[in-house]
């Protein structure tokens, strides 16, 4: 029967919709975390402030890395090529 | 239109490969061509020549062309076809290739069409002979390893919601300006790097074109940072070797040297 080969396609739409999800999620993270960098160079932020923010950016990424291993999502899927525009996350 | 009528147009369709001057008709002895039907074959227009091979319209109609671009084995075997007579063709005299599927209904049609064109053909002709095209890319060694993710990990067990000490999110943020600003040093060096290469190869070449770099396949690290094509006199051939080498060692980037190619590229524009 072809029951156990749909089983298996909306297993990978689910996983699929699951990378997009976290890829979204992850843009926002990087997002904020280059605009706190920003602001630290040009010393908008006192140090406790910059902490702060630093420590809540670390554990979003601790979050993410767990919910990536939670999911079966490889870092490496986070991310969208979108051709001629290069890739939405920038590659190591 | 009696011409569209398979019947008649099936019997007379004219694939034409490429104009040229004074071709030695040996070359084509054995070329398959597109079709095994008929043989490649000169077509005279007076001072040209085009390279022409008679074909089954039906076998070059709209939809034939879509099944074949939706098949890649096909179009492969079709672009070999196409390419082999070219190269052959371009081997032997200064030879203006013509795009694929290029076909006329009838060889009066092509011998029209195409001498019409002649000017332009001549020109491109005196651009061309006696050069090749070359491409080069150029690949950005791949940047450093973003090393924010390499922090002793804060708190071991994950789950735990725990906050870390204080100083450990301002030592992760610093971690990640780091890499950004490592990261934007290597693009801005790959991108001059790049320029470097067109300008000093463009200096040796009668033309160039840059290309627009390839995507990066998955698992690909390095990233291509100039795609482009330049058209050389072949007295300048081993030049271009030389220089490839010393750009190479020069900026340390992968610069990827492949030619010479009938000059596709270079045959447009007049």
């Amino acid at each position: 029967m072809s029951g156990s080969r749909i089983e298996l396609d909306s297993e990978k739409v689910g996983r699929d919709l699951v990378a997009l999800v976290l890829t979204v999620v992850e843009l926002l993270r990087q997002l904020m975390e280059r605009q706190a960098i920003r602001r630290i160079e040009l010393g908008d932020l006192s140090d406790e402030q910059a902490d702060e923010i630093g420590t809540t950016l670390m554990m979003l990424d601790q979050r993410m890395t767990e919910l990536c291993e939670q999911h079966g999502v490889r870092p490496e899927d986070l991310n969208l090529d979108l051709g001629p525009l290069g890739t939405l996350l920038p590659r190591d | 239109m009696t011409e569209r009528d398979p019947e008649t147009s099936d019997a007379d369709t004219i694939y034409v490969f490429a104009v040229c001057r004074d071709p030695d008709p040996s070359v084509l002895v054995g070329l398959s061509g597109v079709s095994d039907e008929s043989p490649v074959a000169p077509l005279s227009l007076g001072a040209l020549t085009a390279i022409v091979q008679r074909v089954r319209a039906g076998d070059f109609g709209e939809e034939a062309w879509e099944a074949r671009l939706a098949d890649s084995v096909e179009l492969e075997r079709y672009a070999r076809g196409h390419h082999d007579v070219v190269s052959a063709v371009a081997a032997a005299c200064p030879t203006v290739p013509l795009p694929m599927a290029t076909l006329y209904r009838g060889a009066e049609r092509a011998r029209q069409a195409l001498a019409d064109e002649a000017d332009r053909f001549h020109a491109v002709l005196g651009r061309i002979a006696r050069h090749a095209e070359w491409g080069v890319k150029v690949y950005a060694a791949p940047g450093p390893r973003d090393d924010g993710n390499q922090e002793p990990a804060v708190p071991a067990a994950s789950g735990d919601r725990s906050r870390p000490a204080p100083g450990a999110g301002l030592a992760y943020l610093n971690r990640k300006r780091g890499a950004q600003q490592r990261r934007e040093r290597c693009q801005t060096e790959a991108l001059r790097i790049a320029e470097v290469v067109d300008v000093e190869v463009s200096g040796l070449a009668a033309a160039s074109r840059r290309l627009r770099p390839h995507a990066q396949p998955p698992g690909e690290r390095r990233i291509q940072v100039l795609n482009a094509t330049y058209l050389v006199a072949e007295h300048r051939a081993e030049e271009l070797g030389v220089l490839t080498r010393a750009l190479r060692e020069r900026t340390g980037a992968q610069i990827e040297l492949s030619g010479p190619w009938v000059p596709y590229s270079f045959v447009g524009e007049v």
